[in-house]
């Protein structure tokens, strides 16, 4: 069963009693929430997810509930809460923007908890069995280029964390949003009119964000880890061609292990996930401004990969 | 595991048999872990459980769950470790000794409690005398007094025991300069002078130092059961029963605890201690000493009434369910702390000042894990 068999009626009961228990790839979910719009959004987000149903074979990996104002705060400027365990860690967003603040908050979640993982900050697409990890600072388009790939036919991983595995260097997906800002959501919208994206919210802290839906197959595969085979870093520079431009192996290790969220915490492991993508994947400085040359000029080079 | 059974009472009972934790439905495994997060314990229950050695029968996510726990525990002991050389090579060539308090005096003893124990930053101690020397000493290497309001800068130089916490301008870790175990305009001053006279080398060090076994234990019982440290609740108790569980095997270590804890003036928080230890995570202390610490007693609702705070905050709560009597124990727990700390009227003056900056009802919330 997936999360969209349930009408709207049903999830609201489930959410805000209980909670909902949902798998996304290698984390397990339960969801408490009542902020009854936020439902639209995940119904139309995660609505290929599978709901796990009782009897569990193992535990849920985040227990997350968004609340929201009590008391003075309720009808002036109300605010939702994500809360991880029943802790309130994050600064409340105003109420209408419980969904940026879920994504936010269980990225936070992920980033500091999932130590089972060398966890990078990338975006993360895969063809095959091959993934392709696209690091980049925020503003150098990573998301909309792992956007782009994802409409046309790569998988999406992710578009936050490359999730690897110490012990075989696999990449898990997560299969969740990629989170458009600003420009790039017009950007996508033009690029593929198919392109589903949920509501638009505006003044964030990354100005406004609105959430492409994971296209089918990265839903339906996300239970199947890639091998990390191409590193590229993205930067966005306008009238420019694309060019690929091929990082010193010598160079590449410490951008790759200053790119990871817990490359220290891991201590030897992380050492020795780091080196095995030198190893296996070449790593390239990739400028663009075109998105549709992007991906051709990205497709070119992975057909020429032996 | 009975209906009746509150989650506090199915924790303690794990915690204190580690071996039960593998036949727990799958539910009360996932509330267990969730409670030892919040209390910071899972590194340790998952270092407690390596010992074990049946990690291999727990389901897939929850050994991912116990790896990722084992991990952070083992950077913050690499941190500790580095920061102590980094402060030893800061006082090279001084004739001023490292004195490793709490976390770092733990971990570099090799205690077995120290396994998997999460820490934040690193403790030392000082003669008063020497409090600026050491100051422009990690000052000189890269550490800078994190930033404080002039009122806060007065807090901690006039009225507390230790320094304003020092930062690493690069590697951002904080160290503690303590000049003595409690503030200074506290009810109790134990003497300084008589905890460093008795610190003991470090084995295979030649000028590491920590407090002696009974001193270590008598700090830990003051921070929990005397001044503020008592929200850390049972991360806190499992501190002092590692202590008295490893130091209770040495031959005088029970003779000597008493007579110094009268001696430093600590006789009643010993008193809170081993009640607690004892009844909650069955802290083996012979029954001479649990009979001959009750002549420290407080009188008999004092000490009913003190039971049941200590009760409260030492035992877990579900993580998701607010507890009102929880939070009223803390704030009892709080007041007390701030009443031993300072004379009346100074207390009303930081306290105004305190809350009207910042009081909120969830501080408790924010805790990190």
């Amino acid at each position: 069963m997936i999360i969209a068999d349930l009408t709207s009626k049903e999830l609201a009961t489930i959410m805000a009693g209980p909670g909902l228990r949902w798998g996304c790839g290698p984390f397990t979910m339960q969801l408490k929430t009542a902020i009854s719009y936020f439902f639209d959004y995940f119904q139309l987000i995660y609505g290929r997810h599978p709901i796990i149903e009782e009897p569990w074979s193992d535990i849920a990996d985040f227990h997350i509930q968004l609340t929201s104002s009590t008391k003075h705060r309720r009808f002036w400027r109300p605010q939702v809460f994500f809360q991880l365990d029943g802790m309130v860690q994050l600064a409340p967003f105003p109420k209408d923007h419980a969904p940026p603040m879920f994504e936010w908050g269980w990225n936070f979640a992920i980033a500091g908890r999932a130590n089972h993982f060398l966890i990078l900050h990338t975006a993360v697409v895969a063809k095959g069995g091959r993934a392709m990890i696209l690091p980049g600072i925020p503003g150098s388009g990573k998301s909309t280029l792992c956007a782009a790939l994802s409409l046309r036919g790569w998988r999406l991983l992710s578009d936050e964390f490359a999730l690897l595995r110490p012990g075989d260097g696999l990449v898990f997906p997560t299969a969740r949003p990629v989170a458009l800002k600003n420009q790039s959501i017009d950007i996508i919208r033009e690029f593929d009119k198919q392109a589903v994206l949920g509501p638009e919210f505006s003044k964030t802290r990354k100005g406004t964000v609105s959430h492409l839906q994971p296209s089918e197959d990265s839903v339906m595969l996300m239970e199947q880890p890639a091998l990390p085979a191409w590193v590229v870093s993205p930067q966005y520079q306008e009238g420019q061609t694309p060019i690929l431009q091929q990082v010193p192996k010598e160079h590449s290790f410490l951008r790759i292990a200053g790119n990871a969220f817990n490359y220290e915490t891991l201590g030897g492991d992380g050492f020795k996930a780091v080196a095995r993508i030198v190893r296996s994947c070449n790593m390239y400085d990739f400028r663009y401004s075109n998105l549709e040359e992007a991906v051709d000029t990205l497709e070119r080079m992975v057909e020429d990969s032996p | 595991m009975a209906k009746t059974q509150t989650p506090g009472e199915m924790f303690l009972l794990v915690w204190k048999d580690p071996t039960l934790f593998p036949a727990l439905k799958i539910a009360d495994q996932d509330l267990f872990l969730r409670m030892a997060r919040r209390a910071g314990l899972i590194s340790r229950f998952a270092n407690r459980l390596d010992s074990e050695d049946f990690t291999g029968s727990l389901s897939p996510k929850v050994q991912n769950h116990l790896q990722g726990a084992r991990m952070v525990a083992q950077e913050d002991a690499r941190m500790l470790r580095w920061e102590v050389n980094r402060i030893k090579r800061a006082f090279l060539g001084t004739s001023l000794p490292v004195i490793l308090l709490k976390g770092a005096a733990y971990l570099l003893s090799d205690l077995p409690m120290a396994r998997g124990r999460l820490v934040a930053d690193v403790d030392i101690l000082c003669h008063f005398s020497d409090l600026a020397k050491v100051e422009e000493l990690l000052t000189a290497n890269g550490w800078q007094g994190v930033k404080l309001e002039p009122y806060d800068q007065r807090y901690y130089r006039d009225w507390m025991h230790e320094l304003p916490p020092m930062r690493h301008k690069e590697r951002l870790t904080e160290v503690d300069i303590h000049h003595a175990i409690l503030p200074r305009t506290g009810r109790l001053n134990p003497d300084s002078t008589l905890l460093l006279a008795d610190k003991i080398l470090l084995p295979g060090e030649d000028d590491i130092w920590t407090l002696s076994p009974v001193d270590m234990a008598l700090h830990g019982v003051v921070h929990l059961f005397y001044d503020s440290d008592f929200d850390k609740g049972l991360r806190g108790l499992t501190d002092l029963d590692g202590l008295f569980r490893h130091f209770g095997q040495q031959e005088d270590f029970w003779q000597t605890l008493i007579p110094r804890a009268r001696q430093l003036n600590l006789a009643r928080p010993l008193y809170y201690a081993v009640q607690t230890g004892v009844e909650i995570v069955a802290t083996p202390v012979p029954a001479e000493i649990r009979e001959a610490i009750k002549v420290h007693a407080p009188s008999r609702p004092v000490d009913l009434l003190m039971q049941l705070l200590i009760r409260r905050m030492m035992v877990p709560n579900h993580p998701e369910e607010r507890d009102l009597l929880s939070w009223l124990a803390w704030l009892l727990l709080f007041i007390r702390s701030h009443w031993l700390r300072m004379p009346p009227g100074l207390l009303l003056s930081h306290l105004t000042k305190k809350w009207v900056r910042k009081w909120r009802f969830d501080v408790r919330n924010r805790r990190t894990v």
